[in-house]
Formats: C-alpha cells, sequence, structure tokens
C-alpha cells in the first residue's frame, strides 16, 4: 500500500487574470517573424492586471478550492505556496494568503521555489504530510506573474495565472492520488540570478535535455512503480510551457492528442509556471467523470518531473459546480496592447 | 517609509477580510466594526467578516487626481455597495472593469488586491477590492 492511496484532493481551483495580450503586439513590437506565434501554438497571454500579483491570484485560487472542499480553513494544517514570481524576495506570501482566508494562526506556511515545479513538489510533500496525520488538510498553490525579458522568444508565453489543490484523507476527496514519483537532475537550462529582473534560458537546450528528459523518465518511473499502460489513463496533462511541447510529449510516450487537449491550456492564456501543468489538471477536474484516471505530469526547470497518477471519485460530481471553473476564467478577457501590458507588469520604469 | 507598518498590521483584517460586527439583537451589520450597535444600541455584537458577500453597486466615483501611492492605478474608481444578504453598505475600490461598463444594480464580489505600495522597497498593503462576478462583464469588443 502506497502513502498516496490515503490521499486525495478535497477542493481545487484556478484563477486567470482579465487582461489578454494578443501575441502579434509582441511579433509586431520586436520584430519577430509575424508566424511565430503559430508556431508556438499560443493565440494570447493572460496578463496580471497592476493590483495583482503572485499572491492576489492564489488567494482567489485558494478560494475556490476552498468553496469546493466545503471544510472550515481553520482545519487546515499547512499553506504551502509554488512561484518564482514572490512579491518579496524576503517575507512569506503563504502567511498573506492563509491570514486573509482565515486559515491563521495554527497552521505551518511557507514559499517554495524550484522554476515552474515547486507547486508540484509542495503537492508531494503535501501527500506525505497528509498521509502520516501531521495534518489533515493542506492548500498547496502554483501561481506566477511569469517575468520574461522584453523581446525574448521568452515574452511570447509568460503569462499570470494561479491553481490551488486543497489535499486531505482519500475518503473525502474528489480525486485519489494512486502513485507518485519525482526525476530530478541538476540541468541548467533556465534560471534568474539574485537581483536580476528577467530569467535567462538556454534556448533550444530547454527542449530534449531538460523538457522532454525528465517528463519522459518520470512518467516512465510512474508506470515501472504501478504497471499502469498509457490505455489505462483517460487524461493526460503535463507542464505547458508552449502549446506544441506537450502535445509533443505526449506523442513520444503514446498518449493520443485528444487526451492532452482538455488539460491544455497555454494555447488560450499561455504559460502561467507554477500554475501551468496545475491548471492543465483543474480544467480537467471540471469535466471529469467518476472512474477516471488522470496522469499528471508537471516540469520545473533546473530541473525535475513529477508523474501522478490520480483516479477520479464519485464525489467530482458534488463539487464541480460550487466554484468557477477554468473555462470560466478563459471566456472572462478583454484585450490589451502592448503599452498597457508594459504598465500593468511594470516594465515601464518610473521614480517613484 | 511613508506609511505606518503597525497600523497596516493593525487593520489587516478589515483589509483582508472587511471584519465586521452583527448585532445580535437587530441583526444589522455595523461596518467599520463597533462595540455598540449604531443602529439599536445593543451591546450583544459578534464578529463578521463581509468578504464572502457579493454585493451590488449603488453609485460610483471615477478619481483622476491620484493621491500619493495610488499614481499607477489612475484613475481610481471608488464605489458605494450594499452587500446582497446582511444589505450593508460600504465603499469600496472596484478592479477589473473599465469606466464605461459600470452601471447601477451591477453585481461584484471582493477580491484580495494590491491596493497601494510604501514605494520600491516598502511594504505592499493588500485588501478587498469588487470586480464584476465571473460570467457578469463579457468578453473582448475588440
Amino acid at each position: 500500500m502506497r502513502p498516496e492511496t490515503s490521499v486525495g484532493i478535497i477542493g481545487w481551483g484556478s484563477y486567470i487574470p482579465r487582461w489578454r495580450l494578443p501575441l502579434s503586439e509582441i511579433a509586431k513590437l520586436w520584430g519577430f517573424a509575424p508566424e511565430t506565434p503559430r508556431g508556438l501554438n499560443v493565440v494570447e497571454k493572460a496578463v496580471a492586471g497592476r493590483d495583482e500579483d503572485a499572491v492576489t491570484m492564489g488567494w482567489e485560487a485558494s478560494r475556490n478550492a476552498l468553496l469546493r472542499a466545503g471544510i472550515d480553513p481553520k482545519e487546515i494544517g499547512a499553506v504551502w505556496f509554488g512561484t518564482e514570481s514572490k512579491p518579496y524576495a524576503v517575507k512569506p506570501s503563504a502567511t498573506i494568503i492563509a491570514e486573509a482566508l482565515g486559515i491563521t494562526p495554527d497552521t505551518m506556511a511557507t514559499d517554495l521555489e524550484f522554476a515552474c515545479r515547486a507547486g508540484s513538489e509542495a503537492l508531494r510533500i503535501s501527500i506525505g504530510a497528509v498521509a502520516s496525520g501531521l495534518v489533515k488538510y493542506a492548500l498547496v498553490i502554483g501561481s506566477d506573474t511569469a517575468q520574461a525579458n522584453p523581446g525574448d522568444i521568452l515574452e511570447f508565453t509568460a503569462s499570470s495565472a494561479a491553481t490551488a489543490l486543497i489535499t486531505g484523507p482519500a475518503r473525502e476527496a474528489a480525486a485519489v492520488f494512486e502513485a507518485s514519483y519525482t526525476y530530478i537532475t541538476d540541468t541548467p537550462d533556465f534560471w534568474r540570478r539574485a537581483h536580476q529582473p528577467y530569467p535567462l534560458h538556454g534556448e533550444g537546450f530547454t527542449g530534449e535535455p531538460a523538457y522532454f528528459h525528465h517528463i519522459v523518465n518520470a512518467v516512465k518511473g510512474l508506470l515501472e512503480q504501478t504497471g499502469l499502460k498509457v490505455d489505462d489513463f483517460d487524461y493526460a496533462v503535463f507542464h505547458q510551457p508552449n502549446g506544441k511541447f506537450p502535445l509533443a510529449v505526449a506523442k513520444r510516450l503514446g498518449f493520443p492528442r485528444e487526451k492532452v487537449l482538455p488539460g491544455l491550456v497555454t494555447p488560450y492564456i499561455g504559460n502561467s509556471y507554477n500554475s501551468s501543468a496545475l491548471i492543465g489538471l483543474s480544467r480537467v477536474l471540471d469535466i471529469a467523470k467518476p472512474g477516471q484516471r488522470i496522469l499528471l505530469a508537471p516540469f520545473g526547470s533546473g530541473a525535475g518531473s513529477d508523474a501522478y497518477s490520480i483516479v477520479v471519485t464519485d464525489r467530482i460530481l458534488e463539487k464541480q459546480d460550487k466554484a468557477p471553473k477554468v473555462d470560466d476564467y478563459i471566456n472572462r478577457k478583454y484585450l490589451i496592447d502592448y503599452a498597457t501590458y508594459a504598465k500593468f507588469r511594470g516594465i515601464i520604469a518610473r521614480i517613484r | 517609509m511613508r506609511f505606518s507598518i503597525p497600523r497596516y498590521w493593525r487593520e489587516r483584517h478589515s483589509h483582508y477580510r472587511l471584519y465586521a460586527k452583527k448585532c445580535s439583537n437587530c441583526g444589522r451589520v455595523n461596518y467599520p466594526p463597533s462595540n455598540i450597535c449604531r443602529y439599536c444600541g445593543s451591546i450583544e455584537l459578534e464578529d463578521y467578516n463581509l468578504d464572502r458577500e457579493k454585493a451590488k453597486i449603488i453609485s460610483w466615483t471615477i478619481i483622476y487626481p491620484a493621491p500619493e501611492g495610488f499614481e499607477e492605478q489612475r484613475p481610481r474608481i471608488i464605489a458605494l455597495l450594499e452587500t446582497l444578504e446582511t444589505k450593508t453598505r460600504i465603499i469600496a475600490p472596484l478592479t477589473d472593469i473599465l469606466p464605461e461598463e459600470i452601471r447601477e444594480g451591477l453585481i461584484v464580489e471582493p477580491v484580495l488586491r494590491r491596493i497601494k505600495e510604501d514605494r520600491e522597497a516598502g511594504l505592499i498593503h493588500y485588501a478587498i477590492a469588487y470586480r464584476p462576478v465571473i460570467g457578469s462583464i463579457g468578453t473582448s469588443k475588440q
């Protein structure tokens, strides 16, 4: 019996800002070939407003997860916040969210950093914490206002969104963990040095030795550990830095396109880093049926990937309509121009 | 530092949760919180957070000359709201809305936002603002 089987997802929720930048605006301003967005399979990216950051977005995703969980916030014993865009370099973001949701003071709370998979590391830690009885419920958040050097290819996809999962006892869960597996190496594909405003990356190096190598090995490890086959899964959700990589890695592993598309959110909103794979899971949970099995494989640069097998229970149906769905946020959009985006994301520097 | 740290900390439950007091005698919500009901004079009041109630817009104003700390949020939209459940009237900022989208009776909901910040290095002040409920303001017109 694996520890995972006693733990499940009690509530889930996401948040996407209203503002969208058409990628054609970036191509036009920085002189990229007009077909660049099509090559990435992304049309628009979500942009956090001037009064938003990883904390405010994480708050709303968590509020939605709490609505679905239907639990007293005081019963949450851990708030773990995965991000690479902390509003404070020093001062926890997790405490702000915990206080604002009425979870404090009898709780653990911290921020985790592992590029795009800090939230997923938090999810694995929460499985251990719940399975051991250390906490009854844990709130796991992946939230980012992703930064990109203006004019860098990364700017096309770096977007803003958040997803929160509340883990707890399997008997109360909408979906139960069956197994999980992590694959980590020291691979320098993407980084941001201290005090630098934007990350740098190894261009093509971010693909083969980083994204593909780690996800493929994490998923293979999971399948070997469990004896499950690709055909046993109804959905496959991968980290989605663009709209192209998740489909390519799925093909390599043998997952058909139609099992990937329901959890593929990046073409509509861009890559929301710590929320990237998790918002895909959130969208699948919005529509999943009891008995279905979901593969989740987040990835973080630096580098590592986790693979989870998640089985949906009967309780999912009573929770799906208790909070706004990912598609409600995808459809709530207003197109902005590059100047507005630059102001919202602090790209225009002012003396204050 | 331009803004008081102790004051922000002391008022955090008002900012984050719209902390108020509900009268056990007449049932009305006192916001800002008061230990004596300002409607019936009772001293029997219990804690009540207004952050889970939706509200409707009664009136609003658009402020172009922004005070210090709010320059990047120009224009600021401040609304008089009435919560749907307890009919409590509050004044709060609106967000995620364009001036031309605002109308009387529009249903809005509380969200945590960055309200102001103490220059580059100081504290960020978070508080509740209101935005149209998801689905009520449509997709792009552009």
